[in-house]
């Protein structure tokens, strides 16, 4: 049970899109991107450019026939810059060429005059002045104002997290080719093949039918090629357009990492209260979300911030605010937890604070606040089949938590260069697209007259397996084996409408398509079946590798003979099916309703050790209990599992994305940019599956891309609590990614910067945990 | 421009005219072979890896390195594997290939060729088995999917069932043919490779060119585009520069000799016990195979690792411009930011220290945002020597924190007959931060270079004394 596509990436034959063969004559293009990131466009000089042998046009906003405009969710976004550019790496000009080097070296020879405005990259500098992409979004249940009076404890303070670089190996690129009656057809890296056909289609100004998008698979989105991709796909259909000619679009790393938006980075006030028991009574939250240049998906983003904002937690009185603050950078996207990540560091960070006020141990705090069976979020869904303190006594006493916390302790004692800490991190993340509408899904199986069987849906392979658990449907339906089962690549031909890859929910939405598309054709086989054996009822009959049974005695009729006995009597062998995720509502006014389709849970507990001669740290482990409910394949569901703890493990510690005050991005290389490595990966990864059946997920399985990536935000209080048995006086500051220079200030912090001097806790309740 | 460049492409013999300074990976690809990935043309993601093997000594060594890195002048006379070399019958999967898909280590599958290609390099390179060197093996690939998890799990499969690796090459080739880790056309390449070295034109450039080329690691992530069509004299393919010799009490290290042959030396492993550890934090294994120590100083960097260790060994260069020959101390080499006193038809040659003496201690630090595969933040390097417990000798470099790499020699001359001891060093710690002057920039603000420069500096002392030196007392 392997991700199917893996004996083609062993042997390097997979291929990608600049893999693919392409037809004689193609041309090249490269992106012209603004330098600056504010200001008016007065004059682009293009001549000199042109003059480049090889070059054959370059095209600008005046040669798009549709409309100049590419945004989804606001539409704010050009994809030419004409007038104004609003972020360095907005894209300005397209250089068509015979190659790929004469267009990069003619790219560097056009001239744009500015006149340069003021730039901002600060979230709360936008919120200041009124750069809001979208009015401010609030979430509040029970009354906080009010709740403030009963709290024996109140904390306050400010959370920051950084952005974070998708770095999906396959760079952003498509290639497009003309087809007869103008029709177009894009081959494209994209989560998201019908954003790109709408997309195609609107700039072109051609209808939705005329666009077709194939993805063969990608090399890595992790949301970054949600929405992201479509602009690389409609220059490219824009040049093959105008030049009548196949043309191929890739970025190189650099432009990538300029051109294409990030995590987005948020800063956050906090405020948290309790009472004298540990119980968090309230909890306000103030998100100043950057949303970049323009909005993209940065309002779905924040809302999800404002779901999770509680992470695990029942807290009776909340309120959270989201402001989507405009700045001069990138436009930032989704990745993986799309917002979830963000929102839960900052309560993190708050149970943290005030666990320090109260001088007990931060797990305490979390343990206590865990939410339960038929409690309400403060969104107003009721909490079914809730798996938090399962999954946490699950990991405390699978690993121990008693013993590490001594382990740490012994050696605390007696090392004095390096020191160890640990924190526990619970996890809580809702299932569905929040915009309710995206919740559906249509597939297509085709059984052909030899018994093989293909299927098409909207779900696009990126590595996370997506097509390994659809076969696994598809045969545990007809009971036959894998090796007939293909997928097809993903095709705007055959899936229309569809929803992006994304929101961890392209197995359950496409799962349950193929899944009623393969029942209707099971149905009408097992009629022919029941023709064929003469058994009137054909509910008695079922296929049981691949042969037909009668109640439980097995009948000479193969899947093969099975299939050509219903082509020859003209039953069909093919079905289309939708699916429509069910009982989801949302108001958006009052933002209350059933927004998930359910809920994934987890816990870990994650261990450093930090070198406090150097500042430098090491994760020795990550153990976690994870609710992955009847896992349709665990070796994949353990590698995503992995991945996303890692990628978490990244954005906490050394992901950092550095802007200078003019909106210029120092971290543009991968020399600048640094993603963990097979050394930074923690020696000891344990994570162990909690196998509750999920009652309303396909097969009991459960969605997993996107929830253990929040596991990673564990990392920073595993560190600060390293740090704090080193030096007591460092005051924990909640600003990631924790990197190493943070680490060796905080390590030999003098006095505390806020004149706060919490005590080091030594005692029977080492905060250490 | 084009010269004809003749090397083994798996098994197929190439021999065309090229562009000499034309990288591999491109090459590669526009001929097909789009098994080698691009993922950053920088040496950073090892989605461009492949195996390059060449006769030294009359055997053929068997290296990785980043296609997208090195220049076709730089393959001439080489075999070159590619992924596709590794499978020549359909459906007929290696060891490696099996244990990364029992692991599931694959997702996306874009840096997966990269992996494979690089643990494959491993086995044929006839390194110890043993769990850090595997991993090393695969330092310089990122994957971005998996967390890594799954890959370490299979390249430790693969350690153990081949952890009995015959030491003698031929017999080393025959194994993994026979194992399957090898197509049989590896037996053959001894034969031919001598053969095509002498067919090419063999000419390696202009007596003053613009840019010597060394390993090709710095000038092809700065300016591929520029050395396309720019005077280059390609260093590598002159033979007798990587060579690493002892002579009269001296220890000269040939500027082509690269951290890999470095660190091979039986000569420096002698008098640097510890190097491993410190090379390890040099750039990644494909890197480590390509980059020498005449581009790191050359280079001018200000943050050069091999340039910050050797510093501390005050050593001398010697330059070479066709007939003359010259010689300059390393620390007096370097004249302000990327500037060097070396005069444009100038190369280096040698690098050359006098062999320690005596009771001496030697230590290399280096931080950087990612421990491994990094570029530092701040580096720093000592050797000192004791008499009586007073330092008779010392000097100290220091990477990252200066315009140029910066031999501190106020702090330096500071300690020179001083005890060690807490209070000494804090002053001589005072004494370095009066010697720099770092920016802040991607890898630091400077009052973090500031601090871990003073961290470093009682670093190599708690580490070399950690009898006379508690942490504590120095904060
Ligand atoms: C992914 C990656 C990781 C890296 N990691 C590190 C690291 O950890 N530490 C570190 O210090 N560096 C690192 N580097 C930088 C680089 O690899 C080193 O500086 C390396 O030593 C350069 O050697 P080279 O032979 O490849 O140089 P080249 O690129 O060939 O040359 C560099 C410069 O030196 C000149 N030059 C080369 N040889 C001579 C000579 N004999 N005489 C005169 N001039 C000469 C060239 O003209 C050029 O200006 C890294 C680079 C990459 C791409
Ligand atoms: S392409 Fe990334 S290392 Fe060569
Ligand atoms: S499998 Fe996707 S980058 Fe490694």
């Amino acid at each position: 049970m392997k991700n199917y596509d893996i004996i083609q990436h062993v042997t390097g034959r997979s291929l990608f899109i600049d893999d693919i063969n392409v037809p004689n004559g193609i041309l090249y293009a490269k992106v012209f991107y603004s330098q600056i990131a504010h200001g008016k466009i007065l004059s682009v000089d293009l001549s000199e450019a042109l003059s480049v042998r090889g070059v054959l046009r370059i095209i600008t906003s005046v040669d798009i026939p549709g409309v100049n405009q590419i945004g989804g969710i606001v539409q704010d976004e050009k994809l030419l810059a004409d007038d104004e550019v609003h972020f360095i790496g907005m894209p300005v000009a397209l250089v068509i060429a015979e190659s790929k080097f004469i267009a990069e070296t003619a790219a560097q020879k056009i001239k744009v005059e500015y006149e340069k405005l003021p730039v901002i990259t600060d979230p709360r500098e936008a919120f200041s002045k009124g750069y809001l992409s979208i009015p401010p979004r609030i979430f509040s249940s029970g009354n906080v104002d009010t709740a403030w009076k009963e709290c024996d404890f109140i904390e306050e303070g400010r959370c920051d997290s950084g952005g974070q670089e998708h770095l999906y190996l396959e760079t952003q690129g498509a290639f497009s080719f003309p087809l007869e009656g103008g029709s177009i057809k894009v081959i494209s890296s994209t989560q998201g093949p019908s954003a790109v056909q709408k997309t195609v289609a609107d700039v072109l100004g051609i209808s939705r039918n005329k666009v077709e998008v194939e993805v063969l698979r990608l090399g890595g989105g992790f949301g970054g090629k949600e929405d992201q991709a479509s602009a690389w796909a409609a220059l490219s259909a824009l040049a093959a357009s105008v030049m009548n000619k196949p043309v191929k679009l890739i970025l190189s790393r650099h432009d990538d990492m300029i051109m294409t938006g990030k995590r987005n980075p948020y800063s956050s006030d906090f405020k948290i209260g309790l009472n004298k028991d540990g119980r968090i009574l309230a909890y306000e939250v103030s998100f100043y979300q950057n949303s970049g240049a323009s909005a993209d998906l940065s309002p779905a983003i924040l809302d999800r911030s404002l779901f999770h904002c509680t992470n695990s937690y029942f807290i009776p009185n909340v309120k959270a605010t989201g402001y989507c603050c405009r700045t001069n950078v990138a436009p930032n996207t989704a990745f993986r937890g799309f917002g979830g990540p963000q929102g839960k560091f900052v309560i993190e960070s708050a149970v943290y604070k005030a666990a320090l006020k109260m001088n007990i141990p931060a797990y305490e705090i979390q343990r206590k606040n865990l939410i339960k069976e038929g409690q309400y979020f403060h969104y107003g869904q009721k909490a079914v089949n809730v798996m938090a303190e399962k999954t946490w006594n699950e990991a405390e006493s699978q690993f121990n938590f008693e013993s590490i916390r001594m382990n740490q302790k012994k050696f605390n004692a007696g090392n004095k260069l390096f020191k160890k800490g640990s924190a526990v991190m619970p996890i809580c993340f809702g299932i569905a697209f929040t915009n309710t509408r995206m919740n559906q899904a249509n597939a297509l199986v085709n059984i052909y007259i030899d018994g093989s069987i293909s299927f098409s849906t909207a779900a696009v392979e990126m590595g996370q397996g997506v097509n390994a658990k659809i076969r696994e449907v598809i045969s545990r339906v007809f009971s036959v084996s894998q090796d007939r089962i293909k997928n097809e690549p993903t095709n705007t031909t055959r899936s229309a409408n569809t929803s992006p890859t994304a929101a961890s929910s392209g197995a359950d939405l496409n799962c349950n398509a193929v899944y009623i598309a393969c029942s209707k054709i099971l149905e009408r086989l097992l009629l022919s079946a029941a023709e064929d054996l003469g058994e009137n009822n054909s509910d008695n009959l079922k296929i049981k590798d691949e042969s037909v049974y009668i109640n439980d005695d097995k009948t000479t009729l193969d899947w093969n003979n099975l299939i050509e006995n219903a082509y020859t009597k003209r039953i069909s062998l093919c079905d289309y099916a939708h699916y429509a995720t069910p009982e989801l509502h949302f108001d958006k006014d009052t933002n209350k309703g059933t927004p998930f389709r359910y809920h994934v849970y987890g816990t870990a507990v994650t261990e450093v050790t930090v070198d406090c001669m150097r500042g430098i740290f090491k994760i020795d482990s990550v153990k976690a209990v994870h609710d992955f409910g009847t896992s349709l394949n665990p070796v994949i569901d353990l590698g995503q599992a992995e991945g996303a703890l890692l990628q978490g493990l990244g954005w906490m510690t050394i992901e950092e994305i550095i802007h200078d005050k003019n909106g210029k991005l120092l971290s543009d290389l991968l020399s600048t940019y640094k993603v963990p490595d097979v050394h930074f990966a923690p020696g000891n990864v344990d994570i162990r599956f909690l196998k509750e059946p999920n009652p309303v997920g396909i097969f009991n399985s459960k969605a997993i891309g996107e929830p253990p990536l929040m596991y990673g935000i564990g990392v920073y209080f595993a560190i600060m609590n390293a740090v704090r048995e080193f030096n007591s006086h460092a005051v924990p500051e909640f600003s990631a990614p924790f990197t190493p220079e943070k680490v060796l200030l905080k390590l030999y912090e003098k006095s505390d910067a806020d004149g706060v001097r919490y005590e080091s806790q030594t005692g029977e309740k080492s905060n250490i945990l | 421009m084009n010269t004809r460049i003749s090397f083994l492409l798996n098994d197929n013999l190439i021999s065309e005219e090229l562009n000499p300074a034309a990288v591999l990976l491109d090459y590669l690809r526009s001929a097909g072979l789009t098994g080698t990935k691009e993922g950053c043309r920088e040496g950073d993601c090892g989605a461009c890896t492949v195996i390059s093997g060449q006769i030294r000594n009359n055997t053929i060594v068997y290296r990785t390195v980043n296609s997208c890195l090195i220049p076709l002048m730089n393959v001439n006379g080489h075999h070159i594997v590619t992924i596709e070399g590794l499978n020549q019958k359909k459906n007929n999967l290696t060891p490696v290939q099996h244990y990364f898909i029992n692991e599931g280590a694959s997702q996306c599958g874009f840096c997966t060729p990269g992996f494979i290609v690089s643990a494959t390099g491993f086995l044929l390179s006839g390194k110890d088995n043993s769990y850090d060197n595997i991993i090393d093996a695969i330092d310089g690939n990122i994957c971005r999917c998996t967390g890594h998890n799954s890959i370490i799990r299979a390249v430790n499969d693969l350690a153990a069932e081949f952890s009995e690796l015959p030491e003698d090459f031929h017999e080393r080739i025959e194994y993994l043919i026979r194992r399957n880790v090898l197509p049989e056309f590896f037996r053959n390449i001894e034969e031919k490779l001598p053969h095509i070295k002498t067919m090419s034109g063999q000419k390696n450039g202009n007596e003053t060119p613009k840019y010597f080329v060394g390993g090709g690691t710095d000038l092809f992530v700065q300016k591929p585009a520029e050395m396309l069509s720019s005077e280059l004299t390609f260093l590598r393919s002159s033979d007798n520069l990587n060579e690493i010799f002892e002579r009269d009490g001296f220890c000269f290290v040939g500027s082509g000799a690269t951290v890999t042959d470095i660190l091979n030396s039986p000569l420096i492993k002698d008098y640097f016990p510890g190097i491993n550890e410190f090379s390890e934090l040099f750039g990644s294994t494909p890197i480590r195979n390509s980059a020498t120590l005449g581009g790191n100083i050359n280079n001018a960097s200000p943050i050069g690792d091999m340039t910050a260790f050797f510093l501390a060994l005050d050593p001398e260069v010697i330059l070479s411009g066709g007939t003359e020959e010259r010689s300059v101390r390393l620390k007096n080499f370097f004249i302000s930011y990327k500037k060097t006193v070396r005069k444009q038809n100038e190369f280096l040659k040698y690098l050359k220290f006098r062999i320690p003496g005596g009771e001496y201690f030697f230590n290399f630090e280096k931080v950087s945002k990612r421990t491994y595969l990094d570029i530092a933040s701040v580096n720093s390097a000592v050797l000192l020597k004791l008499d009586n417990n007073f330092i008779s000798d010392i000097h100290i470099s220091a990477g990252g924190v200066f315009e140029i790499p910066k031999y501190l020699s106020a702090a330096s001359e500071f300690l020179l007959g001083k005890n060690i001891d807490p209070e000494i060093l804090r002053q001589a710690v005072e004494i370095a931060d009066t010697e720099i002057s770092p920016i802040s920039d991607a890898r630091g603000s400077e009052r973090y270079k500031r601090l871990l420069l003073s961290r470093l500096i009682y670093a190599h002392f708690i580490k070399l004394f950690p009898n006379l030196i508690d942490i504590k007392e120095t904060v």
